[in-house]
Order: C-alpha cells, then structure tokens, then sequence
C-alpha cells in the first residue's frame, strides 16, 4: 500500500488514492453491514445509469475494512464553489439540475426511504421523548410512497465535476428510493447548517426547477433533521431539536 | 352471559400488539350482544353514560391540562360538558335500533345496524371532550369503540373514556365496549385502524392519511385555517369581540377558530381600536419576525406555543407584552405559505390582513382556505340585511361550514349560536380536505342501514277527453256547445284538400255561421303530415288568433292540428325534447306544457282506424331531414272529440279494411299489453268484439250498412281509449317500420303480422318478458284466450281456442282483401332484406315496444320480419 496517498481523514474513515483507485479504509466502529451495503447501493446507482464511480472491492486491508471504487478525474463542487464565490449561482444550479436528474432514475431494490428514516428515528431514544418520536413517525407514515432513486446525503462535497466535463455523485452510504422533496429537505438542511443564504438558493431552485411546492418539501423537514440527529454530530444537536419539536395541524 | 364470561379474562391494559389484537376480539364479542340491544335499553345507557361524562367534567379538564400542559382549564369544562350535555340532547331521540323510517304506504323500511368496532383517533388538543363524545355517539349507535389517545394526552382521554364505559356498564351494557390503548404507538395505532370497521380519526393530516390509507373506511378530519372578513357593513364591535371570544377559547386550540382576520380598508382602523381597546396586542418591527419564528418552524406549528396564553408566547418570542394580553396579533400582507402569519397557528395568534374591498378579501380568504384549511370552516362579519355579500361570500369559500356574525370555534362545534347545525368533535372537510363527510359528524355516520322495500305497483290511471259525443248526426249538436256554452268566438278548422274540396267541411262551417263563429281553415294537411306543413298552418293560426281549434279529418288531419295547436300555444317549445322516448310517461325527463290555454281542442274524425280523436298521441315527419317526431303526452289529448258516423260514410273500401284491421290491432295489443288495466280492458273488448261483428259487413256494403259503419266508428273510437291508457306493442313497434321503409298503408302492416306476433307474445318461455311492477309473469296467452272467448271463439283447450282464434282473425284479413304475407304486399325481397337490419333496430327502439308483454330481441323481430314476408310456417317462438 505504499503508493496510496491519503486525501482525507474522517471520524471513521480515511480515504486514499491510489492510481485510478479510491479506497476508503474503516475502523472498528463501522459496522461491516454498513460498508457492504455501501457497497450494494453503488453497484445499483451505477447499475442503473447514474454517473458514479463504479466499486472495484471491499475487502480487508491489514485488518479493517477497505472499500474501493473508480476514481472520478475532476474536482469537487464544493471546492470550486470555493474557489470562484462569483460562480455560486452557477454551480448551485448545476447541482440543482444534477439532484432532479437523479431523482429520475429507478433502482427498485435500494431500500425504501421510509423505512431507512423509521430506523432512525426509532433509534433515538436517548434524545427525543417517546411522544416526539410518536409524532414524527406518524408525519412520516403519513408521507406518499414514492419510488425516485435519493441520494441521501447529496451537497456539493459529494458532486465532482469531472475533467469530461459531466458531474458525478459519490458516496452513496445513504442512498434509498422514496421522495425527491425528502432528498432535497436533507440537502436544504445540510446547507442551513453551514450558510442560510445559500440554503434558501437552493430550496427556490430545487422547487422550481422539480415544480415542488415548498411547503412539500418543508414537511420533511422535522423527519430529516432527526435522521441527521442520529448520526450524533453534537455540534448540531440543539439546531436539529429546534426542527423536530413540531405540532401536526389539527 | 358473554358479558360475565368477558369479565373474567379481559385483557385490561393494552399495550402492544398483542394485547390489543386479544382486546379486540374481546370487544367483538362484546360488541355482538350490544347488536341485540332494544332501542329503550341504549338510551338508558347513553343516559348514564352522558350524565356521568357530564359529573366528570372539571376533573377531566384539569387532567387533561395539567397532562398536556396546553389550554385553560374552565374552557376545557365547557368542552366537556358540551360533548356530554349537547350530544345528548341532540340524538336523545333519535332512533339507532331496528326500524328508524317506516312508509307502509310505499312499502318502505329503514333498519339501522351497528357497524361494530369504531376505532376513535383523539388529539391532544381536545383530548377528554372528543373521547366523550366518540364514547357517547359509539354507544348510542350500538357499537364499541377502542380508542386511540395521543401520547401526550394519554391518561386523561383514559379516563374520560373509562367514566363513560363504567357508566355504561352499570346502566347494562355489555363489558368492555370502550376500551383504550394505554400506550400508542405507531405500530398499534395502524393495527387498531386494520383491525376496526370504521375509523373515526380526528387529528393531524398523518393521522388522517393514515386512516385512509388503512383500507378500512374512514371518517377523518382535516386541519382548518379559517379565514375572516370583517365587511364594511358589519358591527365592528360585535365582529371584534366574537373573534376575541373564540381565538381565546381554551387559548386558541379549536381546529375552527379563526386564524387571520381581514377587515376592509373602511372599517380596518375601527377594527384595529377595539382589538387594541379590548386587550389584543399589535406586534411591532422586529417583534412580528421574532413571533413568526417563534410560532412556525418550517412551515409547522412549534408544539411548545400550542395551546399556550399570548404572554407566554409572547416571553418566548423574546417581546414584552402586558401579562394578560389577548392575542397577539401580526399585521401581514401576504397570504401565501412563506408567511407565517398565514398558517394555522392552535394558540391565540392572529394575523390581520388589511383590503381594499371585499372582492381583495375574498381572494385573501380563498388562497388561505385553499393552503390550509381546505373544506373547513371560514367566518364572515356582515350586515344581516347584506345578503348579496353573503351570497357571494359563500359561493366562492370551499369550506363546509360557513358561519356569519358568528365566532367561528363555538360557531364550528355547532349548536351553540346556531341550533339547526349538529353539535359534534369531529368536523368533516369532505373532499376538499381529502375526507367522506363534510358534514359534523354524528350518529348517523356510525350506523349501517338496511333498506326493506316491498314489491309496489305502479299507480294507474284512466284518462279521456273531457267530452267523448257520438251517435249518427251528433256533430251539428255538439258544435252547439261551442256557442252556447263555450262563448268561443273565433274558430281554425285544420283538414285536408279532399275532404274541404268535396264539401265535408261545410256542415261545419255552416254551424259555426249560425253559432256566430268567426272562422278560417287551414286544408293542406296531405297524408303523414309533415312539419313544414305544420309550420305552414301555424302562421295562418298565429294570424287569426282563434280560441277553438277543430280537427276534421283522419289521423293525419287530426295529428297535424294537435302538433298545430302546440306550436300556437308554445312557440318555444322543441320537438326534439317533445319527441324523447320514455320508459314510464309518469317519469319522462321533458314534461309538456299546459295545452288549452289559448284554445279549445276538438277532433271530428272522417274514417274510423286512428282513435286519434281520444289519444294522446300525434306523429310529424320533418321533411328535409326525414325525422319521424312521434309525440305522446297527456297534454295532446283532445278536449271534445264528435264520433259523428255521418261523416265516414264514404270511406273506400281500401280505407275501410286498413283501418279496420288497425282498430282491431289497437284493442288486441292494448289487451295483453303490461299495462292493461281494469279500466282499459273493458274498451278493448268490446272495440275488438264490435270489428269481428262489424267489419266484414262494412267493408262489403260501405254505405248501405250504416248500422255496421257506426259500430265501427265506436269501435274506433274505443280502442283508442284503450291504448291511450295501456299503450300497444311490438306489432305496432313492426308495422311502424314496415310503412315507413316499404309504404305500406298502416292498417295492412299491422294486419300482415298480427297473427305472427300474437303467437310470439303468447309463448309461456319468453326470453325476457316486459319489465313493469304489475307484470308479474308470463301471461299474455291467457289474455289472448280470454278477449277470444269474449268475442265468441269457443275450443275444447285453451291452446284450442287460442288456435281457433289466430283462424278467426286471419280469415278476417282475407276477408278484407289483406295478403297474409309481405312478399304479396309487392314489397321486393331485395329491397325488404337491405332494410331488414335497420327496421329491427328501429323497431325494437320504437316507442310502442315498452309495453308489450314479451320484451322483445333484435334477433326474435328480425325472425318475425322473415316469417312474415316469406309466409314461413309459425314456429311456436319459445325460448
């Protein structure tokens, strides 16, 4: 492994280049389910069409887990964002349109949204009453079935700009099939964490260019900040609470 | 005793599951001995139950704040006492069990049924009130009920729920009708749904959907947002105070109080004073923004501010307020969803919207409707007088309730400022809010009901003209009447050329002359007259403007003055609606107009066939498109009709026979036809009796036997009164296509089939027999064999002188010279089967064929057109 170069280091990761590789290596705190499943969801992304690295292995590399895919020659749209401030309106737009294009692929085996964000919600126990959890997943039993390919996690950090000119989306650990406007609601949510200007952007542009009103997509809001709440980011924890504690209309 | 059995092993607290699958068998069971339950022994238990909802009802609301932490305890009481005093009152005497409508007259019943297990969803914010009144209305109804409580309301929706069942019991009803799921959640609620036979779920919209989406039926309720005018006209004072009465109520959780108040630029600075005079604090600058964040989070209520008082909101928000502030209140511009201002709120914030008029308001109201309470409730403040403002007002709000002058929390609930509207805790929102009901739902939302509906005949009716004259040289004594008795002054004779020309008219005239009746006459109606003619004569009608009108001549004479005489009465009216075929004359979609109010209608017929001077019935071809319009109403009946035998003297003997034999067709087909009746029989008979008797003389002898040639007259004349009122059949439906494909003279297309269609109708095994509630089976030989012994015809069996019969009729049509076959007609065979398809359709659709007694197939005429042209050997047409 002495060719591979680290890029960067995570609280359970560290991912290397190597060649035209990029593998990510886990520690022990990452379940192996999880990474196989990661896995599972690239093959499938890729199997239907979206551009996305392609996965080459997973195996174990001195003793953890390792998980490789093609490497994507270009850069990453938050580092052009960046780079060149001018350009926001531009990049945001070309990662608006890239979100609603995925949105309209099919991948009928990726797990169902809803019961990947019932699983979390589930599993929050020690943060939220057992009455707040009632509320959310009635809101989210209550939510339309749908069936649009979701990437779960989509922010600029995850779209690369490719040398080829075509945008990619990498890290697919979160993907299922379910709403397009759930999607959104966690990438609006990401951004708000980081600049509310940029996050309000975005929702009009998601909104026009899918023909969503916000208020579909802001209805998802309480459900996807308690599905980011129990990634136990605690820097965010009380911002995330201010979300979730909600009233259904009567 | 179930109930005893029960008792042992109920499972008494459900909290998973399993449990709750084991507690609803239970309460099946439970819930089957109830079904039994006589109407006396329910009202004793809905008594008891409400009387002690009722007692409970301070202890209740102070658990239920103290458990939820939202409203005021005192609004909570009247909540509670109004879910148990006023649904009592309402449904008291309103009958659940067995039979609760009864028309014996109609042979008509009613019988309510419970549906079974209600699965009551209960919200937080209401949570005792709506428990008491699912409970009551579940026990008046005979159901059972398992409740669904909102976590954070739990105990106290318990125990509300455990006062009405203890009650119940006691009072006799079975054990553990009611029961409640300790700990909701998700899992159970959606099982509870699956499991139960109507959901009564009152709560968010995921509740909602997820009762709908349980696959069992549903009676969910939606959110409201409810919008306010306050109009120019209305008593500001009084709107104000309202609103501030309601939006306060249990500090603002009503899903019908008002969310935002739109006053009209007049009155807006009025209304502002005494919200401002009355303790209502303006949000200003900043503070509006800090409540708008305070209030919605993302487009969602904050569940901290639900329920909670102005102050406290107010502290939350970060702004300082007077401690017993009202209701705080946002002056905002828009209505869309991105203000917050503009949602449903559940505390006592208000926005208030300012407009130029009252159409700005109502675009206002209607987007806010639109985007949260769709279906719902929307309020109006207005002169009561102004009903054009709420006229306007209400066809434009899609809400179920619309309440003027009224605050619109205690407004909603009903009964309580108006007392025709259902008190109820759960308000439909009908389609609009995604719900089956927009109604407030009550009793009869939870019961099953059977209907028993006895087999009824059809009323039936005997009708003729007003006047029926006959006997030989009656026609100059009757037209006397006209003069001496009518007064009329101005007469229009309808005939045709011949029959003017060769003098028949001038008795007529004559009489009219000496009566002092001005007279003109319209005599261009030609043979199947025609609608342009008609046209023609109604111009010469309009012109002379005559207050009698007297038809002298055939059918065709007599046809055209009756579409004459519509046409003078009601210009406007349309043949095409005129003309639309009927099931049942009594239910026609077109209903004629009243004929008789510019002129009196009399008929002189000059041949004896048609009847047309005592039927209702007129036929018109339109000649550039070849329409036949065949009319039938009541309203075309004549008003006198003169059988005067002197003038049909000299009728042809080709005239003679064809309308003979139609005389004759007419009394057979009104016999057997499925709406023959004790009235119209009598006419048939004899009228058939008299042309066997009749005929033959008067079709040898003409003239010279004016004893025949009158016999026939009546005999005309009385068949038509019997078809008028039991209609005719398939040979007529037949004949009709004959004449108008091949011009066959009518009388001889009847007479060249009657046999052949007489057999068809007789079979005992017809494929589908005439539908009419009097027609209760097969039966049409037995009337053939009956009017054939009347007439004479004698026969060891019935199927003998049934026999004897078709002899008898067909000796008569050789006897007058008619072919027995339609090839001898001179019809062509291959024109006869290039029109052979057409005239079955047509003929099967033609008007006549409702009554016949056998219910005709397109293939079965089509069989009889071939039989009858080719003179095939009668099958015996049974199926």
């Amino acid at each position: 492994m002495a060719s591979m170069q680290e890029i960067v280091k995570r609280q359970n990761k560290i991912v290397y280049r190597e060649g035209d590789e990029m593998i990510k290596v886990f520690n022990e705190s990452k379940p192996v389910s999880d990474i196989f499943n990661e896995a599972l969801n690239l093959a499938r992304v890729a199997e239907a069409g979206i551009n996305s690295p392609k996965p080459v292995w997973v195996k174990r590399v001195d003793g953890d887990w390792a998980f490789a895919t093609t490497r994507i020659a270009g850069k990453a749209l938050d580092d052009l964002m960046a780079e060149h401030p001018e350009k926001l309106d531009k990049y945001l737009k070309l990662f608006v349109d890239f979100q609603v294009r995925i949105h309209s692929y099919r991948a009928p085996l990726l797990q169902r949204q809803k019961d990947k964000y019932t699983r979390m919600i589930k599993s929050l126990t020690d943060i939220l009453d057992a009455t707040t959890r009632y509320e959310l997943e009635m809101r989210l039993d209550g939510m339309p079935n749908e069936v649009e390919v979701c990437h779960g996690d989509f922010n600029p950090s995850n779209v690369i700009v490719g040398d080829d000119g075509e945008l990619y989306a990498c890290d697919w650990a979160h993907a299922t099939q379910g709403s397009g406007a759930a999607d959104a609601a966690m990438s609006y949510l990401l951004f708000e964490l980081e600049d509310h200007t940029k996050a309000e952007k975005y929702l009009d542009l998601y909104c026009k260019k899918s023909d969503t009103p916000k208020q579909i997509v802001r209805n998802w809001l309480s459900i996807v900040a308690a599905s980011e709440l129990s990634r136990h980011r605690e820097d965010n924890r009380e911002f995330l609470l201010s979300w979730i504690d909600i009233a259904d209309y009567q | 005793m179930p109930q005893s059995k029960s008792k042992e092993k109920m499972t008494e607290v459900i909290d998973s599951v399993e449990s709750l699958k084991v507690a609803m068998a239970e309460m099946r069971e439970a819930q089957q001995v109830f079904a039994t339950f006589s109407q006396e022994q329910v009202d004793k238990i809905f008594y008891e139950a409400a009387m002690a909802a009722n007692k409970a009802r301070i202890p209740l609301a102070k658990m239920a704040v103290e458990e939820t932490g939202m409203g005021v305890v005192e609004d909570k009481v009247i909540k509670n006492h109004y879910a148990s005093e006023y649904i009592y009152n309402k449904y008291k005497r309103t009958k659940t069990c067995g039979v609760i409508e009864e028309d014996p007259a109609y042979g008509y019943q009613v019988v309510a049924e419970p549906m079974g297990i209600v699965a009551g969803i209960i919200p937080t914010t209401n949570p005792t009130s709506t428990a008491i009144f699912k409970c009551l209305i579940s026990l008046k109804t005979r159901n059972a009920i398992i409740i669904s409580p909102h976590p954070r309301a739990a105990k106290c929706t318990a125990a509300a729920a455990q006062r009405v069942r203890e009650a119940a019991e006691a009072a006799g009803a079975p054990k553990g009708l009611i029961r409640w799921i300790s700990v909701p959640t998700l899992e159970m609620t959606n099982e509870l749904m699956r499991d139960a036979d109507i959901i009564l779920a009152t709560g968010g919209p995921g509740m909602v959907k997820a009762a709908y989406s349980s696959g069992k039926p549903a009676l969910g309720v939606g959110p409201g947002n409810v919008p306010v005018i306050i109009h120019s006209s209305a008593n500001v004072k009084v709107a104000v105070n309202s609103i501030i009465h309601s939006k306060t109520f249990d500090n603002g959780m009503i899903c019908a109080s008002e969310q935002s108040v739109t006053a009209l630029d007049d009155v807006y600075d009025e209304v502002k004073a005494e919200f401002a005079r009355r303790g209502c604090y303006f949000l200003k600058g900043e503070e509006l923004d800090r409540v708008r964040k305070t209030v919605i989070i993302n487009g969602s209520v904050n569940a901290k501010i639900v329920g909670q008082s102005a102050a406290t909101i107010a502290e939350m928000a970060g702004v300082e307020v007077p401690k017993k502030t009202k209701i705080l209140i946002g002056e905002v511009e828009s209505v869309s969803p991105s203000e917050e201002f503009a949602h449903e709120k559940l505390s006592p914030v208000l926005a208030m919207y300012h407009a130029k008029d009252f159409d700005e308001a109502l675009e206002k109201a209607k987007r806010l409707v639109a985007d949260g309470g769709f279906g719902h409730t929307s309020s109006l403040y207005v002169h009561p007088t102004r009903q054009d403002v709420i006229d306007k007002f209400k066809s434009v709000m899609m809400t179920g309730r619309i309440l003027v002058n009224t605050p619109s929390a205690q407004g909603g609930i009903g009964d309580l400022y108006n007392f025709k509207m259902a008190p109820s805790m759960t308000l439909g929102c009908g389609t609009w809010g995604g719900n089956s009901t927009s109604e407030n739902v009550g009793v009869k939302h939870l019961l099953n009901t059977k209907v028993v509906a006895m087999r009824q005949e059809n009323m039936l009716w005997f009708r003729t003209p007003e006047k029926i004259y006959f006997k030989r040289g009656c026609m100059p004594v009757a037209l006397n009447e006209l003069g001496q008795v009518m007064d009329k002054k101005r007469c229009f004779i309808v005939t045709d050329q011949f029959l003017y020309k060769n003098g028949y008219t001038k008795p007529v005239e004559d009489k009219l002359d000496e009566l002092g009746i001005v007279h003109s006459c319209f005599w261009d109606v030609a043979p199947d007259p025609t609608l342009q003619c008609a046209q023609e004569g109604v111009k010469q009608l309009r012109a002379f403007e005559p207050d009698v009108i007297i038809a002298m001549g055939g059918g065709s004479a007599m046809d055209a003055a009756k579409i004459m005489w519509v046409m003078y009465e009601y210009p406007e009216a349309r043949f095409e609606d005129m003309a639309m075929d009927f099931m049942d004359i009594r239910k026609r979609i077109y209903i004629y107009p009243d004929m008789g109010k510019k002129a009196y209608f009399v008929c002189i017929p000059t041949s004896s066939g048609t009847g047309s001077e005592v039927t209702p019935f007129a036929i018109i071809t339109d000649a550039e498109t070849g329409v036949k319009w065949p009319l039938a109403d009541y309203e075309l009946m004549p008003n006198m009709a003169i059988v005067d035998v002197d003038n049909m003297m000299s009728q042809p003997k080709g005239l003679t026979a064809a309308s003979g034999l139609d005389v004759l067709t007419h009394a057979l087909e009104a016999y057997v036809s499925i709406m023959a009746t004790d009235f119209s029989d009598p006419s048939a008979l004899q009228a058939m009796k008299l042309v066997f008797e009749n005929l033959p003389s008067a079709y040898d002898n003409g003239a010279a036997d004016p004893e025949a040639r009158e016999r026939m007259a009546n005999a005309s004349c009385l068949a038509g009164i019997a078809f008028s009122n039991a209609f005719l059949g398939v040979n007529h439906s037949m004949a009709h296509k004959l004449g108008a494909f091949h011009h066959i003279p009518h009388g001889v297309a009847n007479a060249v089939i009657l046999t052949r269609v007489m057999r068809y109708n007789s079979a005992s095994v017809p494929a589908k027999m005439g539908t009419f509630s009097q027609y209760a089976y097969p039966h049409a030989k037995e009337r053939y064999v009956e009017a054939a012994r009347f007439c004479g015809v004698t026969g060891a069996s019935d199927d003998e002188v049934f026999e004897n019969f078709l002899a008898k009729i067909n000796e008569l049509v050789t006897h007058c010279g008619v072919p027995l076959t339609i090839a001898e007609l001179g019809v062509k065979e291959d024109d006869f089967l290039a029109t052979l398809d057409e005239m079955v359709e047509q003929a099967f659709n033609d008007q006549c064929t409702t009554a016949n007694p056998r219910y005709p197939l397109m293939s079965e005429l089509k069989e009889l057109y071939l039989d009858a042209f080719y003179g095939r050997p009668a099958t015996s047409y049974e199926a």
